[in-house]
């Protein structure tokens, strides 16, 4: 691009190439414009933002009449009474209630068997990132005292062919079964007991009753590896060696009463369509039952929208529910939002004046609630931490989500109870009928989406935009960079003591298109320390012992010296101090690198993990496009440039992953009682769940910031 | 002065081997950690045609006396599979697998950068001299202005990712890369042996080098890249016209002399190569044949190697295009397309021989490029090998446009496939089309390069000829 505006002067250039140069010549408003629009858009996806439908035809949700009764209810509550009177005796309630639900799921007739595992602590690998979900080849950090035992029961299906189940999850502490607790187990076992009688169903039903003893997700994603890895004779055999075979089966089948269907071995129900986990709260709603709905999952994967839809659709439309989605509270007050939103609204109803086929005005309470939710949506998606135990199942290309039903008033109130417990049974009999009906996996709708509210998506065509808007300017500015870098050349020679060296020059072959070789290599190398530094906490974890303070300590000491000793090594130094054109010009290449090496890594991380790179990007563009040489701006002593520089020092400051953390930090919580701790213990949460974010956040974020601060420095020193 | 000079020439050398050793270092680090890359696996590094877990299959079969060819794994050559498989498995006890056959790639690589090398410094002594015969003084005065490109492309070979992940990803480019710069490296040093030897065995062993009998044939009989023939008799003209008549005739003869070397072409080399290929090629299908006389005979051999490269059977997918294509394109047109796409790199041969004769060694590089592009089942290893070659005219190709343009073209492709694939294959999020995209982006920046370099390598010779037409206007 650069070169073509040089060497065709004369000759018209074809239209392709002049909209090129006239791009490149005016990428200051350009990028400016790109950059606004960019934001505008992100602002305006509320209202964008399209009604949900259900895409697949074989689905037919709420088609068939729900066959839960007031049968089931009274089996329900059978079930928690019997463990909530469980629960007051003291002795051993850590296994009788894993007991108790395995004679419940045996006098239905459901194949039963436990699961035993042991929690793993979730390590960073730095490598893993580049594998599948880990294989069982991390077993050692196995503490063999505590362990956890998950039921589960299978319900093979009249109809099917045992290839293909769907999944009921609930998850309850085993040491201490809450009330909210036992409700959702009782739901779920109503529901299991009405399934074992129906002649519809064409898939295995699978109900885990998962440990969280030692976390929800830890005991959902053991009993998936295991389901989904088998573990073989010699490694079992290693197992045992490790841990000595507790008699927690033995102790079992002595107490239990039917022994005779409880199994041993791990029993499998072929590849699962769906998983739904099962939550019970209450007594925290002020005007209806309500369900939330929480699909995040790691690395801001969701499930399928047509989960989600037929979720909503027999949850408004058959039941009665409220059903929400995560919001971020502190937005729905937020002033400017709410003028924006009137601005809308008006602008709608002058646009509907003009023309009434045009309708794209939402009432400006919509949208600022749309705007909380997409606002948490993209912050869920982008912190990469699955919300439930649901994220488990996304690893192994399960849709799954979570339910959480909550009810408007405690549920002392006989009646009360049971219209709830009537009500949660038929949605789930209705999501698991629909479910049911499908033919092949989820397939037809969106993997790709943000939600605004629990009916509206934004799809990926249409926030896309948005980000491309954003990005669009990055390239651009990068080329007129280096467009003008080549500018400066020759003038210079002129400018300067030789005037024959450009006479020569022409003839004699300069190496002219290489010269950004040496700031690639600068960009490269502050790269690699960027990766340097995201693989230190693996081997900084390693010390045994060590306060989040100190280990934070160790790891900016460690990293602070790498850099030295990498440019060391790969002999290129960073201080070079004599500000001169050509310095000028050096700068300007480093520049122009540095924005494509960006440009780069959004574009990556857009398809990896949408939200991280949208907020990466409103971080990262403006540090890109302002960042100027420091040295330059203080000189010439102008209000403007010295705005310059505060705002560049302020993106710098901010764009610096820890500063950035604790300012968001203190902005939402207040000041008070921040340590750098913090900021560790921030990082290894992420990291524990080999979040791409993480990666993302120190490689883009230091190499960025980083490469900034040396243009500035450089030019200052 | 002198002494000084020399020390900083070793300072130079020893700076070069220094990196050599380093790649080699760092090739053995990555090589102990096989199953955290998992790089075998990756579409974009292994081949059916390239595989070695394919081989090691193939190898397996034949120790229980079947043919390697049967079950449509192995589709290489049976001499490779001599060679290579009692290394597959042979294991030595807490090492990687494939270690040995790791180690050979390894020495592979460093014996293609070694050739390359020494085909950059023939090519740069081939420059310096036909710039000095052209009186470009400035030029050849100023050693410090060309670049050794021998170093710089042997440097680059060896540091390129794309030949450090065929390398230590277990695939057999970096044999067939041998093979191919053995060849050129004959043709450049005009060893007729040599050169027919590296090219039947690079097309016994992936077929496409094939079309390298051209700038083979342009090698062995004008030698290497020079600037056009027309320049010099330019040249001469100029000088002629220049000298007083009365030395002229002894003038003329050193001149002619001078002149006459680089373009005539000579036949006896050629009709050697000849005379060695067909030699050579009689001698590789005597050996394919007797192993393979119990599974078929030669025609099982070609229809399950060449048949296999040239239907394009498997379509599981790679960084090339044409595995999508077939994948959609009717079964009734499958063969027209079969013949269009072949023929394709047919057609571009003859111009771009009749254009850069001049320079075969460029011109080998050019039918590489495009060869990899659009060959059956591409790899990284191909590029790598294009890469390599490319930094051997680092001195005539220092204009070229879009330099920094297809540097992060190539960054960014190579790092977007691996995560295409992943949504693709283990999320289940996007589909064929996502990974497809990179493919054709992958595809569009060789076509830029490709042509970017021979548009710079034609402007270069416009640009040595512009001081002889100046001198020539002036006279007249």
């Amino acid at each position: 691009m650069a070169e073509s505006e040089a060497e065709v002067p004369k000759a018209k250039p074809r239209p392709i190439v002049r909209l090129g140069i006239f791009l490149i010549s005016h990428s200051c408003l350009f990028s400016v414009i790109c950059c606004t629009a960019g934001v505008l858009t992100l602002l305006l996806l509320p209202v964008l933002a399209k009604n949900t439908y259900i895409s697949e035809n074989a689905l037919m949700p709420g088609s068939a009449n729900p066959m839960f009764s007031s049968q089931e209810v009274s089996e329900a509550n059978r079930l928690v009474k019997s463990l909530t009177s469980l629960d007051s005796k003291p002795v051993g309630s850590g296994i009788e209630s894993q007991r108790l639900i395995a004679e419940y799921m045996s006098d239905l007739g459901a194949e039963i068997s436990y699961h035993k595992f042991y929690p793993r602590s979730n390590q960073f690998h730095p490598l893993h990132f580049f594998s599948y979900p880990d294989s069982g080849s991390t077993r050692e950090n196995v503490s063999c005292i505590s362990h956890g035992l998950n039921t589960v029961g299978i319900i093979r299906a009249p109809r099917g062919d045992g290839k293909e189940a769907i999944v009921l999850v609930t998850p309850y502490n085993s040491l201490k079964v809450g009330p909210g607790e036992a409700l959702s187990l009782g739901i779920a076992y109503s529901v299991f007991s009405l399934l074992t009688q129906v002649t519809w169903l064409a898939k295995d039903i699978i109900w885990l009753v998962a440990d969280s003893r030692y976390g929800e997700y830890a005991a959902v994603n053991a009993w998936l590896r295991d389901y989904h890895m088998p573990v073989f004779s010699g490694l079992s055999a290693l197992k045992a060696e490790i841990c000595p075979v507790s008699n927690v089966h033995n102790e079992l089948k002595e107490n239990s009463v039917t022994e005779r269907k409880i199994n041993d071995g791990f029993r499998r129900a072929g590849t699962m369509a769906t998983a739904l986990v099962i939550k019970v709260t209450d007594g925290s709603e002020h005007f209806e039952d309500s369900l939330s709905i929480y699909a995040e999952a790691s690395n801001g994967q969701m499930p399928n929208l047509d989960l989600i839809n037929i979720v909503n659709y027999l949850a408004v439309h058959r039941q009665g529910l409220r059903v929400k989605v995560e919001k971020m509270r502190s937005l729905i007050n937020c002033k400017w939002l709410k003028i924006l939103g009137e601005i809308l609204q008006s602008l709608g109803h002058v646009a509907k004046s003009l023309n009434p086929q045009w309708k794209f005005g939402i009432p400006a309470k919509d949208y600022v609630e749309g705007a909380a939710t997409l606002a948490s949506s993209l912050y869920y998606q982008a912190l990469g931490v699955p919300t439930g135990p649901h994220g488990a199942f996304r690893d192994y290309e399960i849709d799954a989500i979570t339910m959480e039903i909550s009810s408007r008033v405690a549920l002392n109130n006989k009646a009360r109870k049971n219209d709830f417990l009537l009500r949660g049974g038929r949605l789930i009999e209705g999501v698991i009928r629909t479910v049911n009906n499908l033919l092949e996996k989820f397939h037809q709708s969106f993997f790709l989406y943000l939600l605004t509210s629990p009916s509206k998506f934004v799809s990926v065509g249409v926030y896309m935009i948005a980000f491309a808007l954003l990005v669009a300017s990055l390239p651009v500015v990068a080329a007129s960079l280096y467009a003008d870098a080549h500018k400066v050349d020759p003038s210079f020679g002129i400018d300067k003591s030789t005037p024959q060296a450009s006479a020569t020059d022409e003839l004699s072959i300069t190496p002219r298109s290489c010269k950004w070789l040496n700031a690639a290599k600068k960009v490269f190398l502050v790269h690699l320390w960027g990766a340097v530094v995201s693989f230190l906490p693996y081997f900084i974890c390693q010390i045994p012992s060590c306060t989040p303070t100190t280990s934070f300590v160790v790891w900016v000491l460690l990293s602070s010296f790498s850099l030295p000793i990498l440019s060391l090594i790969l002999g290129s130094s960073f201080s070079y101090g004599r500000p001169s054109q050509p310095q000028k010009r050096d700068w300007t290449l480093l520049k122009s690198v540095t924005i494509s090496a960006a440009f780069i890594g959004l574009c990556l991380m857009s398809v990896i993990n949408f939200a991280t790179a949208e907020i990466g990007a409103l971080l990262m563009v403006p540090m890109c496009l302002m960042a100027q040489p420091l040295k330059l701006d203080i000189r010439s002593r102008k209000l403007r440039k010295f705005l310059r520089v505060a705002c560049n020092l302020a993106l710098g400051f901010l764009g610096f992953p820890p500063a950035g953390f604790f300012v968001l930090k203190g902005a939402f919580e207040g000041f008070g009682g921040i340590t750098v701790g913090d900021f560790w213990s921030w990082l290894e949460s992420i990291w524990s769940w080999s979040s791409a974010t993480y990666l993302y956040i120190d490689e883009m974020g230091f190499s960025v910031d980083v490469t900034e601060r040396d243009d500035i420095r450089v030019q200052s020193g | 002065m002198e002494p000084k000079e020399q020390s900083k020439e070793k300072k130079e050398k020893l700076w070069f081997w220094n990196w050599v050793i380093a790649s080699v270092i760092f090739r053995l680090v990555l090589i102990y950690f096989p199953k955290n890359l998992n790089l075998a696996s990756r579409p974009e590094v292994s081949t059916p045609l390239t595989s070695l877990r394919r081989l090691a299959e193939g190898y397996w079969l034949k120790q229980l006396s079947m043919s390697p060819y049967a079950g449509s794994m192995y589709h290489g050559s049976p001499l490779l599979l001599s060679l290579l498989g009692p290394l597959t498995v042979k294991r030595i006890e807490g090492q990687p697998d494939h270690l040995l056959c790791s180690l050979v790639f390894v020495i592979a690589d460093i014996v293609n950068a070694m050739l390359i090398r020494a085909t950059g410094q023939n090519l740069q002594m081939e420059y310096t001299r036909s710039l000095k015969l052209l009186d470009h003084v400035k030029l050849s005065e100023k050693p410090g202005k060309i670049i050794p490109s021998g170093d710089i492309a042997a440097l680059v070979y060896l540091w390129n990712p794309f030949t450090i992940v065929a390398c230590v990803g277990l695939s057999t480019s970096p044999i067939e890369n041998l093979a191919i710069i053995l060849s050129l490296y004959g043709a450049c040093k005009r060893q007729a042996p040599l050169a027919a030897f590296g090219w039947v065995i690079a097309t016994h062993l992936s077929l496409y080098p094939a079309i390298l009998i051209i700038p083979m044939i342009l090698l062995l009989g004008y030698g290497t890249d020079t600037p056009p023939r027309k320049l010099f008799l330019q040249r001469r003209n100029v000088e002629v016209g220049d000298n007083p008549p009365n030395d002229r005739c002894c003038e003329r003869e050193e001149v002619v002399h001078r002149s006459e070397v680089p373009h005539v072409f000579s036949w006896r080399p050629v009709i050697h190569f000849f005379c060695w290929t067909s030699l050579w090629s009689v001698y590789v299908l005597v050996l394919c044949g007797i192993s393979v006389k119990q599974y078929g005979g030669l025609w099982e051999l070609f229809k399950r190697t060449y048949g296999f490269m040239l239907t394009v059977q498997d379509l599981s997918p790679n960084i090339g295009v044409l595995w999508y294509f077939f994948a959609e394109v009717f079964d009734f047109f499958r063969n027209f397309f079969l013949i269009v796409f072949h023929g394709n790199i047919l057609f571009m041969m003859l111009p771009l021989a009749i254009r850069l004769k001049h320079r075969p060694c460029f011109l080998a590089f050019v039918y590489i490029a495009i060869s990899s592009m659009l060959k059956s089942y591409p790899s990284v290893g191909d590029s790598a090998l294009y890469l390599g070659l490319l930094g051997l005219f680092v001195n005539e190709l220092a204009d070229m446009q879009f330099s920094f343009f297809l540097f992060c073209g190539y960054v960014g492709v190579s790092l977007l496939s691996p995560v295409m694939h992943n949504l693709w294959i283990w999320r289940g999020t996007g589909n064929a089309n996502f990974y497809f995209a990179t493919a054709m982006a992958y595809a569009c920046l060789q076509i830029i390069l490709v042509v970017e370099s021979v548009s710079a390598m034609l402007n270069h010779d416009r640009k040595l000829r512009k001081p002889l037409t100046e001198l020539q206007d002036g006279k007249n």
